[in-house]
C-alpha cells in the first residue's frame, strides 16, 4: 500500500525547485498539519468516548439502578401494605370462619417474606446513598415492632373468640397501635424511596441528555476540523509532490469521517431512546406503582372501617382520599365519589396515578383497567350502604370476599399495564446499550488504525527529506 | 533540529488538543442550561428565601409585638432553608393570600398550614407535604361523650368565617351539627368557655395551638377525621427546588427534628405526640 504511493517522482525532488529554505519548511509544514490533524482527531475520539461512557453511565443507573429500585421500593410498600390488611382480615372475621382465617395468615406469612426479600433488594440498590440507607434501615426496625404488635393483637383476638366483625376494645386498641405504626411511619418511608427513585431517573436523565446535546456539537466541531485537516493535508502532499492522493490517508479520512458521523448521530438516537425509556416506561410504571401502592391501602382501609366502629370516619376519609389519588374527581365524601366515578363516560382526563398511566396508546388494556377501578368502586359503594345489622357475621364474611375478587380483578389488570410498560422501558435500556457497545467496541480499534494509517500516510514524504 | 521540529509539533497538537477541549467544555456548559431542568427562578440555589408565614395561628406561625416570628412553621422554615443553604426572612401571609404571595413573588415559600390539594395543584407546586394533621374536635375538659365526629349530631361547633371545617362535618360527613357562627377563633374560644358552643372544630395543631393559648380548661378528643397534609407552597413547576425540599424534609424526620419541634410546640396541649407521624410525599412532577 505504501509502496504504491512511492512511486518515483516525475522530477527532481519538490524541495530541489524551491531553493535550499524550503528543505526546514516543507517537513515543518507537513508536521505542523499533521499535529493539527492528530489534535482534531484526539479531539474527536475523546468526546466520542467520553459522550459514550456518560450515556451510558446513564443508561446503567436509570435501567440497572433506579428501575429496579422503583419496583424493589413498590414492591415493599406493596408487601408491608397487605400485612396489615391480612391482620385486619384476620381481625374481623374472628372464631366463624377458620378456613378464611387461616389462609390470611398464610397471605400474611407470604408477604412477610416479600416484604424481607424488597427490603433487602432496595437497600442493596441504595448503594452508598445514605439518606436511602437510614431509611431501609428504619423500615427493617419498624417491621420487628409491627410484629410484635400484630402477634399480640391476634393472640388477644384468638382468646376473645368473638363472631365476625368488631372484636373486642382490648383487641382493637392494640390492632391501632400497629395499624399506626404501619400507615403513619413504615408505608410513607416505603412509599419515598420509590418517589426517591424517581427523582434520581430524572436527575439523570435529564443531565445524560444535556451532557449528549454538548457531546453531539463537540463532535461536530471535531470532526469538521479533523476532516478538514485530513483533506488539507492530502491536499498539501499532493501539492507539493506532485503525486496521486496517499491511499493511507484516504483510509484514514473515511474511517475519521464514518466516526464522525456515527458520532453525530449517535447522541441523538441515545437521548432519542432514554426520552422512550423514561417518559413511555419509567414515568408509567411508577405511576403505576403509585397507584397499585395505593390502591392496595383502600382495600385494607374497607377492611379497617368494618373492624373499628370508632374510626370508622377517619377510615372512610382516608379511602377517599386514596381513591382520589388513584384517580380525581371532586368529592367530599365517599358517596360522592361512588356517583362520579359510576357516571364517568372512558378512562382519559382523569389527574392521579392511574388517571396519568392511562393514555390513548394503551387501549383496551387502559380501558380495561378503567373498567374494573369502577366495578371496584361499585362494590365498595353496597359495602358502604350496608345497614349497621348488617356489618358482622356472614353478611359482612361474604361482602369481603366479593370485595377481594373486585379488587384482585383491578388489580391483576393495573399490573398487566404496568408490565407492558415495564417491558418498554427494559427494551429502550437494552437497545441504547446495544448501540453504545457497538460503537466502544470498535472504538480503540478505529483509533489506533487511524494514528497507524497517518503516519503512514505521511512518513514516506518526511523520508524523503532525510 | 529535526528533533526540536518534531517536538514543536507535538507542542502544538498539545496546545490544540488542550485548546479544543476548553471550546468543547464552554460549549458544554453554553448547551447545558438549555437542555437541564434548572430554572433560574429555582428556590434551590437561592441566597435568600422569603418565606410566607401565619401571624394569627399560636404554636404555628405567630408575629410578635417586636416583629419577629414564632412557632412550628416558623422553625421548620428555617431548618429547610439551611439545608438549602440560604438564609431565610419572613413576611405574613394570611389563609386568603397564601396562592397570590407565590405567583407574583412576594414570597419564595409558604409555610402557612398551607394543605396540598389537587384545586391547588393546578396553580402552585408543594414539596412535602412536612406534616400530616388530621380534622379534630376540641371540647372543655370536663365534657363527656363526644369521641368522634358522630357524637357531634346535635352539638353546637363554632363556624369560623373563612373556614370550611365545621360546614364539612356537616355536608361531608352528614353529621346534623348546629353551627354558631363566629368571626375568628379567640370569639370561639370565649363562646366554648361560656358554654355557648360545645366543641370547635378544625385542624388539631391550630386547635393545639388555640388550647395552649387559653391555658387549661380545654382538651382535644383525638377523633383524627379528615387527614391533612401541610406542604410547602412553591412556584409551579420548579422541579429543582421542590426535589430539593424533599430531601430536606427527610432529613428533617431522620435526624429527629421534626419530633423535637412537635413536642417543643405542642406539648401538653392534648395533642397525641406518642408516635411521629411521618408524611408521604407528594411528588414533584
Amino acid at each position: 500500500m505504501i509502496r504504491l504511493s512511492r512511486r518515483p517522482a516525475p522530477g527532481p525532488l519538490a524541495h530541489a525547485g524551491t531553493g535550499p529554505p524550503a528543505g526546514s519548511v516543507v517537513p515543518r509544514r507537513i508536521r505542523l498539519i499533521s499535529g493539527v490533524t492528530v489534535a482534531a482527531l484526539v479531539l474527536l475520539f475523546t468526546v466520542l468516548a467520553t459522550t459514550s461512557q456518560s450515556a451510558r453511565t446513564g443508561l446503567r443507573i436509570i435501567g440497572h439502578g433506579a428501575g429496579p429500585q422503583v419496583v424493589a421500593t413498590a414492591g415493599l410498600y406493596f408487601a408491608l401494605s397487605d400485612m396489615d390488611g391480612q391482620i385486619a382480615q384476620v381481625l374481623l372475621l374472628g372464631k366463624d370462619h377458620p378456613e378464611r382465617r387461616q389462609a390470611a395468615l398464610q397471605l400474611y406469612d407470604r408477604r412477610r417474606g416479600e416484604a424481607g426479600r424488597a427490603l433487602f433488594r432496595a437497600s442493596a440498590l441504595a448503594g452508598d446513598d445514605p439518606a436511602q440507607t437510614r431509611t431501609t434501615q428504619a423500615v427493617l426496625d419498624g417491621m420487628g415492632r409491627y410484629e410484635r404488635l400484630a402477634t399480640r393483637a391476634l393472640q388477644l383476638d384468638e382468646q376473645a373468640g368473638h363472631q365476625a366483625g368488631p372484636p373486642p376494645e382490648r383487641v382493637l386498641s392494640i390492632y391501632r397501635d400497629a395499624t399506626d405504626l404501619m400507615r403513619e411511619e413504615l408505608l410513607p418511608q416505603a412509599y419515598n424511596l420509590t418517589l426517591e427513585s424517581g427523582t434520581n431517573v430524572r436527575r439523570v436523565h435529564d443531565e445524560t441528555r444535556s451532557s449528549l446535546a454538548a457531546g453531539r456539537a463537540v463532535v461536530a466541531v471535531a470532526g469538521v476540523l479533523a476532516l478538514g485537516c485530513l483533506a488539507g493535508l492530502q491536499v498539501f502532499l499532493a501539492r507539493r509532490f506532485r503525486r496521486v492522493i496517499g491511499p493511507a490517508l484516504v483510509v484514514a479520512t473515511a474511517i475519521a469521517a464514518m466516526y464522525a458521523f456515527t458520532g453525530f448521530g449517535l447522541p441523538a438516537r441515545e437521548a432519542e431512546t432514554l426520552l422512550t425509556a423514561k417518559r413511555d416506561g419509567f414515568d408509567t410504571v411508577l405511576s403505576l406503582a403509585r397507584a397499585r401502592a395505593i390502591g392496595n391501602g383502600m382495600r385494607a382501609d374497607q377492611t379497617r372501617y368494618l373492624l373499628d366502629p370508632q374510626r370508622a370516619d377517619t377510615y372512610e376519609h382516608t379511602y377517599l382520599d386514596a381513591a382520589q389519588s388513584v384517580l380525581y374527581v371532586e368529592a367530599g365524601n365517599v358517596r360522592e365519589y361512588h356517583e362520579r366515578m359510576s357516571a364517568a363516560a372512558g378512562p382519559s382526563g382523569f389527574p392521579g396515578f392511574l388517571g396519568a398511566a392511562l393514555t390513548e396508546r394503551d387501549g383496551e388494556g387502559a380501558r380495561a383497567a378503567f373498567l374494573a377501578y369502577v366495578r371496584f368502586q361499585g362494590a365498595d359503594a353496597t359495602l358502604r350502604a350496608l345497614p349497621a345489622q348488617d356489618r358482622h357475621g356472614e353478611a359482612v364474611a361474604v361482602r369481603l370476599a366479593s370485595l377481594g375478587e373486585e379488587f384482585d380483578g383491578y388489580d391483576a389488570r393495573v399490573l398487566a399495564l404496568s408490565e407492558r410498560h415495564r417491558a418498554v422501558f427494559e427494551r429502550a435500556i437494552a437497545q441504547g446499550e446495544d448501540a453504545l457497545a457497538d460503537l466502544l467496541f470498535l472504538l480503540p480499534a478505529a483509533m489506533i488504525s487511524i494514528a497507524v494509517l497517518v503516519v503512514a500516510g505521511i512518513l514516506p514524504r518526511l523520508n524523503e527529506y532525510r | 533540529m529535526r528533533g526540536d521540529h518534531g517536538f514543536g509539533a507535538v507542542r502544538t497538537a498539545a496546545r490544540l488538543t488542550a485548546f479544543m477541549t476548553r471550546v468543547a467544555v464552554a460549549l458544554a456548559v453554553l448547551l447545558a442550561p438549555a437542555c437541564g431542568a434548572t430554572g433560574p427562578d429555582s428556590v434551590a440555589g437561592k441566597g435568600t428565601l422569603v418565606v410566607g408565614v401565619r401571624p394569627d395561628l399560636p404554636g404555628l406561625g405567630l408575629r410578635l409585638p417586636d416583629g419577629t416570628f414564632e412557632g412550628f412553621d416558623v422553625d421548620v422554615a428555617a431548618y429547610l432553608a439551611a439545608k438549602l443553604g440560604a438564609k431565610v426572612r419572613y413576611v405574613a401571609v394570611l389563609a386568603a393570600d397564601r396562592e397570590a404571595v407565590l405567583l407574583d413573588g412576594r414570597a419564595d415559600l409558604v409555610l402557612a398550614t398551607y394543605s396540598i390539594t389537587q384545586e391547588r395543584k393546578k396553580r402552585v407546586s408543594f414539596a412535602g407535604p412536612y406534616h400530616v394533621s388530621y380534622q379534630d374536635i376540641m371540647v372543655r375538659s370536663g365534657q363527656k361523650g363526644i369521641g368522634n365526629v358522630r357524637d357531634l349530631a346535635g352539638r353546637r361547633i363554632c363556624a369560623v368565617a373563612g373556614s370550611n371545617a365545621a360546614e364539612r362535618v356537616v355536608e361531608e360527613r352528614g353529621v346534623a351539627a348546629e353551627l354558631v357562627p363566629a368571626t375568628d377563633y379567640d370569639q370561639c374560644l370565649a363562646l366554648l368557655k361560656d358554654g355557648a358552643l360545645d366543641a370547635i372544630t378544625t385542624n388539631d395543631v391550630i386547635l393545639a395551638g388555640l388550647a395552649h393559648r387559653a391555658g387549661g380548661g380545654l382538651r382535644l378528643v383525638n377523633a383524627r377525621f379528615n387527614e391533612q397534609r401541610t406542604g410547602v407552597g412553591i412556584r409551579k413547576g420548579d422541579l429543582d427546588g421542590c426535589e430539593a425540599l424533599n430531601r430536606a424534609i427527610t432529613d428533617l424526620y431522620q435526624d429527629g427534628t421534626a419530633a423535637r419541634l412537635l413536642h417543643k410546640w405542642f406539648d401538653g396541649t392534648g395533642l397525641d405526640l406518642t408516635s411521629i407521624h411521618i408524611p408521604r410525599f407528594e411528588g414533584c412532577e
